[in-house]
């Protein structure tokens, strides 16, 4: 019965889109090659604890049990396992790891979700200086270009801006928790209720408008004006201008946008936070950041820590279709078998026809739409 | 660019159209729309009608920028986007309720019917209490009265249909109200489409207040 279905949530690909996915990968693959990051391969299954970092809601994980009993998942993440190699094999920091592979994260059914998606991405430990972070954002422009998307926005956010605002306020925890939920769920009226006791505070005309504080980078920046002087945030606020400086510079045509009111992706996240988006996808096309908490779940000591992961699907969707030329296909005798090679190779988008006959090897390329040159009857003159 | 939107068609399509034109959009199309479902009319904002359940599938799929939809779907379907503004219409509330003779403190695991499980779940697990739930897909009033269920979780507008089903309400759970529900990257693709959405609906629901 279940021999002709596919798992809800998983999809086959070949042709054109299986095409474009591998070139995509091997692409960025090649890219941090030259770059000087070396390869690292995790396996598929981990224990489910590998995972604990995670927000638990955000990544059901597929899970099953080992022959003593333990539970293993599906990776629905590649950053923790790097971290997992990182704290318990000794390797010499620093280190530069690329990656690419597939993630499994359980969507909602029949949502018209996938539940595996193939990410490829880096990962820079033991680098504290903002160089890591601008070696990220280099590959991300640099590698998006080249694939020929061009209408991608580079984000910049920061993990610790909202909980240095927040601890700089005049509210008891609860308060402080109450107010950063209402403004990381963008929930307009619950913020407005939350931030009504600080009326009369100099930091209130800032609140008012926190929840759009994001978009274009000189306007979010001239919003800061109006928060009174909190010292914590001064090299936050550095960090991102030197940034976006290092990003003009660089890529004078990258548009890069701050948001500064949303919540870090995970609690791991110490630093600046990374994502692009183009204007016809509904996913990132990559997320990334500085996570030197990372470790933490692994090891008692801290290790500086920055990444990216590109959405490989995010990707390959935004991508035009490819158009092949139309294929050519090579029949020959047995005899010819040298021959036909050397022309297969001459010849672009072609392919030896295995059929026994020349009038199976015509049908095949009527079938096929595909040109056939027979090699048979040239070795019949 | 144009913000597209996807309105629940029916009940709360009725209620919000009126505050979107007080807002200044053009809703002639979609009340004069026969069998039509999408509106494309305008320049700054294309509509499309559909069921409430259907708009956050839309939503999340990034088919749409924009969602306007009831908070009982927005809740049992664990909405992932903003929901950023309350539009103040739509009105009405979750309650538990059943026939007179129920008695919520007696001891046994009760049996409740439901179109909502997982707000159900909720709530009895915030009290502390274990329940079997029985999905019903409409006129859940029926459930205790022909002895299905020991009581339901249901949505009430006026009360009306419980009263004339005979049955009382026990506790209340939740205030439902219909919800302006933004996807979390269109609200960056488009963040000055949706500002402006907002400042109009929350000026015309001033206006309406």
């Amino acid at each position: 019965m279940s021999n002709r279905k596919l798992p809800i949530g998983t999809r086959d690909e070949f042709g054109s889109v299986a095409q474009q996915k591998e070139q995509i990968i091997e692409q960025i693959q090649r890219y941090f090659r030259q770059r000087g990051f070396q390869k690292i391969n995790t396996p598929l299954l981990e224990y489910r604890e590998v995972f604990k970092p995670l927000a638990p809601q955000a990544y059901q994980p597929y899970q099953l049990l080992d022959e003593r009993g333990d539970t293993l998942v599906l990776r629905p993440d590649l950053t923790l396992p790097v971290a997992r190699v990182m704290s318990t094999t000794g390797i010499e920091i620093p280190m530069k790891w690329y990656y690419s592979g597939d993630i499994f994260r359980v969507k909602k059914r029949l949502s018209g979700s996938y539940n595996q998606i193939t990410q490829a991405g880096i990962e820079i430990i033991g680098y504290a200086s903002l160089k890591a972070e601008w070696e990220c954002l280099t590959a991300a422009s640099q590698l998006v270009q080249a694939m020929g998307i061009d209408d991608m926005t580079v984000e910049l956010s920061h993990a610790q801006f909202v909980p240095r605002v927040l601890a700089a306020l005049p509210l008891n925890e609860l308060a402080k928790r109450n107010l950063e939920t209402a403004l990381y769920d963008k929930d307009l009226e619950r913020y407005q209720q939350q931030i009504a006791p600080l009326k009369a505070d100099p930091f209130y005309p800032f609140l008012q408008n926190w929840p759009w504080l994001f978009g274009d980078f000189k306007a979010v920046l001239a919003a800061l004006d109006q928060l009174p002087a909190v010292p914590q945030l001064q090299s936050i606020i550095a960090d991102l201008k030197a940034t976006q400086q290092f990003m003009q510079a660089q890529f004078p045509a990258q548009a890069v946008t701050l948001d500064l009111s949303i919540q870090p992706p995970q609690e791991y996240y110490t630093g600046m936070v990374f994502h692009g988006f183009s204007q016809a996808n509904a996913s990132f096309l990559f997320s990334g950041g500085r996570y030197d908490q990372l470790l933490a779940s692994f090891q008692q000591t801290m290790q500086p820590a920055v990444g990216l992961a590109f959405d490989v699907d995010a990707l390959v969707e935004r991508l035009p279709e490819l158009t092949t030329a139309p294929a050519t296909l090579i029949y020959f005798e047995p005899s010819q078998w040298a021959a036909a090679t050397a022309k297969q190779k001459e010849l672009p988008n072609s392919s030896l026809c295995l059929a026994d006959s020349a009038a199976a090897a015509q049908r095949i390329a009527t079938q096929k739409g595909a040109q056939l040159i027979d090699l048979s009857q040239e070795a019949a003159k | 660019m144009s913000l597209k939107i996807a309105l629940t068609k029916g009940r709360t399509e009725k209620q919000v159209v009126p505050l979107l034109e007080a807002g200044g959009i053009d809703c002639t199309a979609i009340r004069n729309k026969g069998r039509r479902l999408i509106f494309n009319e305008l320049p700054d904002f294309h509509f499309i009608l559909a069921k409430g359940p259907d708009v956050l599938t839309y939503l999340n799929n990034g088919a749409v920028d924009v969602g306007i939809v009831g908070s009982d779907i927005l809740v049992e379907q664990r909405n992932p986007q903003y929901d950023m503004l309350d539009l103040g219409v739509g009105k009405c509330r979750f309650v538990m309720a059943s026939t007179p003779d129920f008695n919520p403190n007696q001891t046994k695991r009760k049996i409740i019917a439901t179109k909502y499980p997982n707000i159900t779940q909720d709530y009895f697990e915030k009290i502390g209490e274990d329940v079997e739930i029985i999905r019903i897909e409409g006129s859940v009033e029926l459930a205790p009265l022909v002895g299905l269920a020991d009581a339901i979780v249901d949505i009430v507008e006026t009360g009306t249909t419980l009263k004339e089903n005979n049955l009382r309400v026990y506790a209340e759970l939740q205030p439902v109200s219909t919800q302006l529900v933004v996807n979390r990257i269109a609200l960056k693709q488009k963040r000055d489409a949706v500002y402006d959405l907002i400042q109009r609906l929350q000026q015309a629901k001033q206006v309406e207040a």
